[in-house]
């Protein structure tokens, strides 16, 4: 899975080489960031659920069939669930990409045939992007947590919403 | 390749929950520690050729056997041999002390390597002895008791005065379990 040291330390082996001062800096400045990231993934773990709860009730509130695309569900309550739980998938695998630093959880775990699976079982995307933006525009400095984790988190749902959209 | 954060990551995967809770105070520990950390790998990367010479030195010191005719290290084409297999093991071991976990080193370096000295005909007790002696030699750099520099070494040091000096030991003996990883898988 890749991170920022594991990004350094290929290039490093790539050429048969000791890590580098440069190497080291890098490092250092992703370390530097990596305390906000992680009060960031902090407060996402204890605060999960309603987090995914919030960006459900602004998705089945836009839609009462919980869904935007052409095919919407029929069954509510079953697909209020199966909405929370893709939730609930995607803020775990932003937990990780904020503890590692990278992308790489994300894309290796959810956004790699996203966009095929969701056009197979006929889910508008859209919809997932809708909520993501919903807890983009929902977090507030102070109050959730501080404001260079929350530019973290912010930007991991960026991350998604943006792969997905 | 994992490091300490993707370890967490693929660890928490595996079952499906939040990271949260103790891998996070162990992974807050990691990045307050962290200038400790990069300290400790310049450590290791500067002196890289002074640790790999010496532990291959004192391999031979007590077995001047290897460079007598018949010896492993015998010709210099085979001396080069060993030094550069030293290095690389340092290597990978400064690699898994940035990462803060074995993975780098156990996939690139030791995956097949004890099979590749027995078809090589390589004594793995003598390679193991001369891990061993890097082992030492890193372990000082790390802690910074590197022994007597020479009078002109140090005068060129920098005065630290009153500053204490940081508490390297977890490092120290985190480096010191790559190199019985090391040890271990090939011998």
């Amino acid at each position: 899975m890749k991170s920022t040291i594991t990004t350094v330390i290929a290039a490093a082996d790539n050429a048969a080489r000791f890590p580098s001062a440069s190497d080291l800096e890098s490092v250092r400045g992703s370390l530097e960031r990596a305390a906000a990231r992680m009060e960031a993934a902090e407060k996402l773990a204890a605060n999960y659920d309603a987090v995914a709860q919030e960006a459900v009730d602004a998705v089945y509130k836009v839609n009462p069939q919980g869904n935007l695309g052409r095919q919407p569900r029929v069954c509510d309550t079953e697909g209020k669930d199966k909405c929370k739980r893709d939730f609930v998938h995607y803020l775990r695998l932003i937990n990780y990409a904020l503890v590692t630093g990278g992308t790489g959880p994300l894309d290796e775990l959810a956004i790699n045939g996203a966009k095929e699976v969701y056009a197979a079982l006929s889910i508008d995307a859209a919809t997932y992007v809708y909520g993501l933006n919903t807890l983009r525009n929902r977090g507030c400095a102070p109050r959730d947590m501080s404001a260079q984790a929350l530019a973290e988190y912010n930007a991991a749902l960026d991350y998604v919403a943006n792969s997905l959209g | 390749m994992l490091d300490a954060f993707s370890r967490a990551a693929t660890a928490a995967d595996a079952s499906g929950s939040f990271i949260g809770g103790g891998q996070l105070a162990a992974l807050k520990t990691f990045v307050a520690e962290g200038n400790k950390r990069l300290d400790a790998v310049k450590a290791i990367s500067t002196s890289a050729s002074c640790i790999v010479t010496d532990s291959v030195a004192g391999m031979i010191c007590e077995n001047p056997g290897l460079t007598s005719p018949g010896g492993n290290c015998y010709s210099n084409r085979r001396m080069a041999a060993c030094l550069r297999d030293g290095e690389i093991v340092l290597r990978y071991v400064a690699y898994a002390l940035l990462a803060g976990d074995s993975s780098v080193l156990q996939d690139r370096c030791l995956n097949g390597l004890k099979e590749t000295y027995a078809a090589l005909g390589v004594p793995t007790g003598s390679m193991a002895r001369a891990v061993a002696i890097m082992k030492a030699c890193a372990v000082a750099h790390v802690n910074g008791t590197n022994g007597d520099r020479g009078p002109q070494a140090t005068n060129n040091t920098i005065n630290l005065g009153t500053t204490a000096k940081g508490d390297c030991s977890a490092l120290a003996s985190e480096a010191a379990s790559y190199f019985d990883t090391v040890s271990t898988s090939i011998s």
